[in-house]
Protein backbone atom coordinates (compact mmCIF):
# COMPACT_ATOMS: atom_id res chain seq x y z
CA UNK A 1 0.00 0.00 0.00
CA UNK A 2 1.44 3.51 -1.14
CA UNK A 3 2.72 5.67 1.69
CA UNK A 4 0.13 7.97 3.47
CA UNK A 5 -2.84 6.33 1.48
CA UNK A 6 -5.60 5.87 3.62
CA UNK A 7 -7.05 2.59 4.27
CA UNK A 8 -10.96 1.85 5.04
CA UNK A 9 -14.15 0.13 5.78
CA UNK A 10 -17.52 -0.03 7.11
CA UNK A 11 -19.51 -2.93 8.39
CA UNK A 12 -22.94 -3.33 9.64
CA UNK A 13 -23.17 -5.84 12.13
CA UNK A 14 -26.09 -7.52 14.82
CA UNK A 15 -24.38 -6.34 17.97
CA UNK A 16 -23.69 -10.08 19.74
CA UNK A 17 -21.05 -10.67 22.31
CA UNK A 18 -20.38 -13.63 19.89
CA UNK A 19 -19.39 -11.38 16.76
CA UNK A 20 -16.46 -9.24 18.66
CA UNK A 21 -13.43 -11.22 18.60
CA UNK A 22 -14.56 -12.19 14.98
CA UNK A 23 -14.61 -8.37 13.61
CA UNK A 24 -11.08 -7.03 16.05
CA UNK A 25 -9.87 -10.61 13.95
CA UNK A 26 -10.52 -9.17 11.05
CA UNK A 27 -9.43 -5.45 11.62
CA UNK A 28 -6.41 -7.08 13.20
CA UNK A 29 -5.48 -9.33 10.11
CA UNK A 30 -6.59 -6.92 7.61
CA UNK A 31 -4.86 -3.64 8.45
CA UNK A 32 -1.66 -6.01 9.04
CA UNK A 33 -0.78 -7.08 5.76
CA UNK A 34 -1.48 -3.21 4.94
CA UNK A 35 -0.12 -0.98 7.62
CA UNK A 36 3.82 -0.94 8.69
CA UNK A 37 2.94 -0.67 12.38
CA UNK A 38 1.99 -3.48 14.35
CA UNK A 39 1.31 -1.82 17.42
CA UNK A 40 -0.97 1.11 16.28
CA UNK A 41 -3.39 -1.73 14.45
CA UNK A 42 -3.37 -3.65 17.89
CA UNK A 43 -4.56 0.24 19.19
CA UNK A 44 -7.28 -0.19 16.49
CA UNK A 45 -8.30 -3.39 17.08
CA UNK A 46 -8.51 -3.04 21.06
CA UNK A 47 -10.90 0.41 20.38
CA UNK A 48 -12.98 -2.09 18.10
CA UNK A 49 -13.37 -4.39 20.16
CA UNK A 50 -14.45 -2.46 23.29
CA UNK A 51 -16.44 -0.42 21.32
CA UNK A 52 -18.19 -3.52 19.77
CA UNK A 53 -18.67 -4.56 23.37
CA UNK A 54 -20.77 -2.20 24.15
CA UNK A 55 -22.40 -2.07 21.78
CA UNK A 56 -23.60 -5.79 22.61
CA UNK A 57 -23.95 -5.07 26.13
CA UNK A 58 -26.26 -1.91 25.39
CA UNK A 59 -27.27 -1.83 21.96
CA UNK A 60 -31.39 -1.38 20.76
CA UNK A 61 -32.35 -3.05 17.78
CA UNK A 62 -29.96 -5.24 15.34
CA UNK A 63 -27.99 -2.98 13.76
CA UNK A 64 -24.34 -1.42 14.82
CA UNK A 65 -23.11 0.47 12.56
CA UNK A 66 -18.78 0.17 12.54
CA UNK A 67 -16.43 2.12 10.18
CA UNK A 68 -13.01 2.47 10.49
CA UNK A 69 -10.22 5.10 8.86
CA UNK A 70 -6.54 4.17 9.08
CA UNK A 71 -3.46 6.11 7.67
CA UNK A 72 -1.71 3.21 6.27
CA UNK A 73 1.63 4.45 7.99
CA UNK A 74 -0.46 3.94 11.01
CA UNK A 75 -0.32 8.00 12.08
CA UNK A 76 -3.59 8.31 12.21
CA UNK A 77 -6.76 6.72 12.68
CA UNK A 78 -10.61 6.91 13.23
CA UNK A 79 -12.97 4.22 14.59
CA UNK A 80 -16.69 5.31 14.48
CA UNK A 81 -19.56 3.06 15.99
CA UNK A 82 -23.09 3.72 16.03
CA UNK A 83 -26.04 2.34 17.58
CA UNK A 84 -29.25 2.60 19.05
CA UNK A 85 -29.82 2.50 22.64
CA UNK A 86 -31.84 3.79 26.10
CA UNK A 87 -32.05 7.13 27.12
CA UNK A 88 -30.45 5.99 30.69
CA UNK A 89 -27.61 4.38 28.79
CA UNK A 90 -26.80 7.86 27.00
CA UNK A 91 -26.89 9.80 29.77
CA UNK A 92 -24.28 6.94 31.58
CA UNK A 93 -22.04 7.39 28.16
CA UNK A 94 -22.23 11.08 28.12
CA UNK A 95 -20.94 11.37 31.92
CA UNK A 96 -18.20 8.58 31.11
CA UNK A 97 -17.02 10.09 28.07
CA UNK A 98 -16.83 13.65 29.87
CA UNK A 99 -14.79 12.32 32.54
CA UNK A 100 -12.39 10.80 29.94
CA UNK A 101 -12.01 13.72 28.15
CA UNK A 102 -11.37 16.68 30.73
CA UNK A 103 -8.95 13.76 32.09
CA UNK A 104 -5.14 15.26 31.43
CA UNK A 105 -3.71 11.56 33.06
CA UNK A 106 -5.77 9.14 31.00
CA UNK A 107 -3.70 5.95 32.65
CA UNK A 108 -3.85 7.73 35.86
CA UNK A 109 -8.10 7.68 35.39
CA UNK A 110 -7.65 4.24 34.15
CA UNK A 111 -6.31 2.99 37.18
CA UNK A 112 -8.99 5.09 39.59
CA UNK A 113 -11.63 3.39 37.71
CA UNK A 114 -10.02 -0.39 37.71
CA UNK A 115 -9.91 0.39 41.47
CA UNK A 116 -13.34 2.33 41.78
CA UNK A 117 -15.17 -0.79 39.40
CA UNK A 118 -13.51 -3.36 41.93
CA UNK A 119 -16.83 -5.77 42.61
CA UNK A 120 -19.52 -3.53 40.40
CA UNK A 121 -20.79 -5.84 38.18
CA UNK A 122 -22.78 -3.25 35.91
CA UNK A 123 -21.45 -0.78 33.18
CA UNK A 124 -17.98 0.51 34.56
CA UNK A 125 -16.65 2.44 31.65
CA UNK A 126 -13.51 0.55 32.06
CA UNK A 127 -13.29 -0.43 28.34
CA UNK A 128 -13.34 3.16 27.56
CA UNK A 129 -11.15 4.51 29.79
CA UNK A 130 -8.96 1.30 28.27
CA UNK A 131 -8.86 2.80 24.67
CA UNK A 132 -8.02 6.19 26.15
CA UNK A 133 -5.10 5.05 28.14
CA UNK A 134 -3.85 1.64 26.23
CA UNK A 135 -4.96 2.63 22.60
CA UNK A 136 -4.37 6.34 23.34
CA UNK A 137 -7.15 7.27 21.20
CA UNK A 138 -9.54 10.45 21.95
CA UNK A 139 -12.92 9.63 22.40
CA UNK A 140 -16.09 11.77 21.84
CA UNK A 141 -19.56 11.44 21.42
CA UNK A 142 -22.61 12.17 18.63
CA UNK A 143 -26.12 11.66 19.86
CA UNK A 144 -29.22 12.00 17.59
CA UNK A 145 -32.06 10.72 19.35
CA UNK A 146 -31.18 7.84 20.51
CA UNK A 147 -28.78 7.10 18.06
CA UNK A 148 -25.30 7.00 19.57
CA UNK A 149 -21.93 7.38 17.65
CA UNK A 150 -18.71 6.88 19.61
CA UNK A 151 -15.27 7.91 17.85
CA UNK A 152 -12.36 7.08 18.84
CA UNK A 153 -9.62 8.69 16.79
CA UNK A 154 -5.85 9.84 16.80
CA UNK A 155 -4.65 12.66 15.17
CA UNK A 156 -2.01 12.52 11.99
CA UNK A 157 1.97 13.18 13.67
CA UNK A 158 2.75 16.64 12.23
CA UNK A 159 6.16 16.04 10.94
CA UNK A 160 7.84 19.49 11.65
CA UNK A 161 10.69 20.81 8.63
CA UNK A 162 13.40 20.25 10.93
CA UNK A 163 13.28 16.61 11.48
CA UNK B 1 3.55 -33.44 43.62
CA UNK B 2 0.61 -31.60 41.46
CA UNK B 3 -2.30 -32.03 44.13
CA UNK B 4 -5.30 -29.86 42.74
CA UNK B 5 -6.51 -29.48 39.23
CA UNK B 6 -8.95 -27.13 37.79
CA UNK B 7 -9.58 -26.72 34.14
CA UNK B 8 -11.57 -24.30 32.25
CA UNK B 9 -12.45 -24.92 28.38
CA UNK B 10 -15.03 -22.51 26.90
CA UNK B 11 -15.27 -20.88 23.13
CA UNK B 12 -11.67 -20.64 21.98
CA UNK B 13 -10.70 -19.73 25.82
CA UNK B 14 -8.79 -22.25 27.92
CA UNK B 15 -7.23 -21.66 31.52
CA UNK B 16 -5.53 -24.49 33.63
CA UNK B 17 -4.35 -24.28 37.13
CA UNK B 18 -2.89 -26.75 39.01
CA UNK B 19 -0.86 -26.76 42.62
CA UNK B 20 2.35 -27.79 43.73
CA UNK B 21 3.52 -27.65 47.24
CA UNK B 22 2.99 -23.86 47.66
CA UNK B 23 3.38 -22.58 44.68
CA UNK B 24 0.14 -22.50 41.53
CA UNK B 25 0.86 -22.31 37.88
CA UNK B 26 -1.88 -20.71 35.90
CA UNK B 27 -1.85 -21.28 32.33
CA UNK B 28 -4.47 -19.18 30.03
CA UNK B 29 -4.48 -19.11 26.11
CA UNK B 30 -7.04 -18.52 23.45
CA UNK B 31 -9.37 -15.10 23.68
CA UNK B 32 -11.20 -13.88 26.75
CA UNK B 33 -13.38 -12.01 25.95
CA UNK B 34 -17.18 -11.05 26.62
CA UNK B 35 -18.09 -15.08 26.16
CA UNK B 36 -16.52 -16.19 29.13
CA UNK B 37 -16.10 -13.11 31.37
CA UNK B 38 -18.76 -15.22 34.43
CA UNK B 39 -16.54 -18.65 33.72
CA UNK B 40 -13.14 -16.71 34.13
CA UNK B 41 -14.58 -14.96 37.33
CA UNK B 42 -15.55 -18.51 38.61
CA UNK B 43 -11.80 -19.75 37.70
CA UNK B 44 -10.32 -17.16 39.95
CA UNK B 45 -12.11 -17.74 42.72
CA UNK B 46 -11.42 -20.91 42.38
CA UNK B 47 -7.20 -20.33 42.58
CA UNK B 48 -7.67 -17.70 45.20
CA UNK B 49 -9.61 -20.62 47.13
CA UNK B 50 -7.11 -23.06 46.69
CA UNK B 51 -3.99 -20.53 47.06
CA UNK B 52 -5.68 -19.89 50.73
CA UNK B 53 -5.98 -23.39 51.45
CA UNK B 54 -2.24 -24.28 50.81
CA UNK B 55 -0.84 -20.92 52.12
CA UNK B 56 0.39 -19.92 48.77
CA UNK B 57 4.01 -18.12 48.33
CA UNK B 58 3.50 -17.63 44.42
CA UNK B 59 0.78 -18.05 41.70
CA UNK B 60 2.34 -17.93 38.47
CA UNK B 61 0.42 -17.14 35.31
CA UNK B 62 1.47 -17.69 31.93
CA UNK B 63 -0.38 -15.39 29.32
CA UNK B 64 1.74 -15.97 26.45
CA UNK B 65 -0.52 -18.02 24.53
CA UNK B 66 -3.73 -15.44 25.67
CA UNK B 67 -4.09 -13.69 22.26
CA UNK B 68 -6.62 -10.70 23.91
CA UNK B 69 -8.24 -10.04 27.22
CA UNK B 70 -11.24 -7.51 27.47
CA UNK B 71 -12.05 -5.13 29.68
CA UNK B 72 -14.76 -7.44 31.43
CA UNK B 73 -11.91 -9.88 32.21
CA UNK B 74 -9.51 -7.57 33.22
CA UNK B 75 -12.47 -6.61 35.81
CA UNK B 76 -11.98 -10.14 37.09
CA UNK B 77 -8.10 -9.64 37.72
CA UNK B 78 -8.61 -6.26 39.14
CA UNK B 79 -11.18 -8.11 41.99
CA UNK B 80 -8.45 -10.64 42.34
CA UNK B 81 -5.41 -9.10 42.95
CA UNK B 82 -7.27 -5.99 45.20
CA UNK B 83 -8.52 -9.65 47.37
CA UNK B 84 -4.91 -10.71 47.62
CA UNK B 85 -3.72 -7.56 48.35
CA UNK B 86 -6.17 -7.44 51.69
CA UNK B 87 -4.99 -10.17 52.71
CA UNK B 88 -3.17 -10.33 56.04
CA UNK B 89 0.06 -11.88 56.90
CA UNK B 90 -0.03 -15.72 55.35
CA UNK B 91 -2.99 -15.13 53.25
CA UNK B 92 -1.13 -13.02 51.07
CA UNK B 93 0.86 -14.47 48.08
CA UNK B 94 2.78 -12.95 45.09
CA UNK B 95 1.21 -13.21 41.38
CA UNK B 96 4.02 -13.42 39.02
CA UNK B 97 2.23 -12.98 34.65
CA UNK B 98 4.45 -14.37 32.05
CA UNK B 99 4.05 -12.31 29.06
CA UNK B 100 5.41 -12.41 25.46
CA UNK B 101 6.65 -8.81 24.05
CA UNK B 102 4.76 -9.90 20.83
CA UNK B 103 1.61 -10.02 21.58
CA UNK B 104 0.64 -6.23 22.36
CA UNK B 105 -2.13 -6.10 24.26
CA UNK B 106 0.05 -7.31 27.26
CA UNK B 107 2.78 -4.98 27.90
CA UNK B 108 -0.05 -2.27 28.79
CA UNK B 109 -2.92 -4.01 30.14
CA UNK B 110 -0.55 -6.02 32.84
CA UNK B 111 1.50 -2.51 33.58
CA UNK B 112 -1.86 -1.86 34.61
CA UNK B 113 -2.41 -4.34 36.69
CA UNK B 114 0.82 -4.11 38.15
CA UNK B 115 0.40 -0.49 38.77
CA UNK B 116 -3.11 -1.49 41.41
CA UNK B 117 -0.30 -3.62 43.64
CA UNK B 118 3.07 -3.41 42.57
CA UNK B 119 3.95 -5.49 46.04
CA UNK B 120 1.97 -8.41 45.09
CA UNK B 121 2.56 -8.43 41.24
CA UNK B 122 5.71 -9.10 39.08
CA UNK B 123 5.16 -8.98 35.06
CA UNK B 124 8.06 -11.06 33.22
CA UNK B 125 8.05 -10.85 29.62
Amino acid sequence: MPEGSTLSFGLQIQPQSRMVSIVRRFVEESFEKLVGDPEAVFRVSLAVHELLENAAKYAVGDKTGLTVHFESNGSAASIKLTNETTPEHIVRLRACIEEIQSSKEPFALYQTLMRRTFGVQDESGLGLARIRAEGELNLSLEIDGNMVTIIASCLPVRKHSHD
Amino acid sequence: MTSWVETLKENDFTADASTSERRIQVSLTGTADLTVKTQLDRFLRAVHTEAQRCLAEEVTVDVRQLEFMNSSCLKCFVWWISTVQEQPGEGKYRIVFVSSPSVYWQRRSLNALACLANDIITVQA
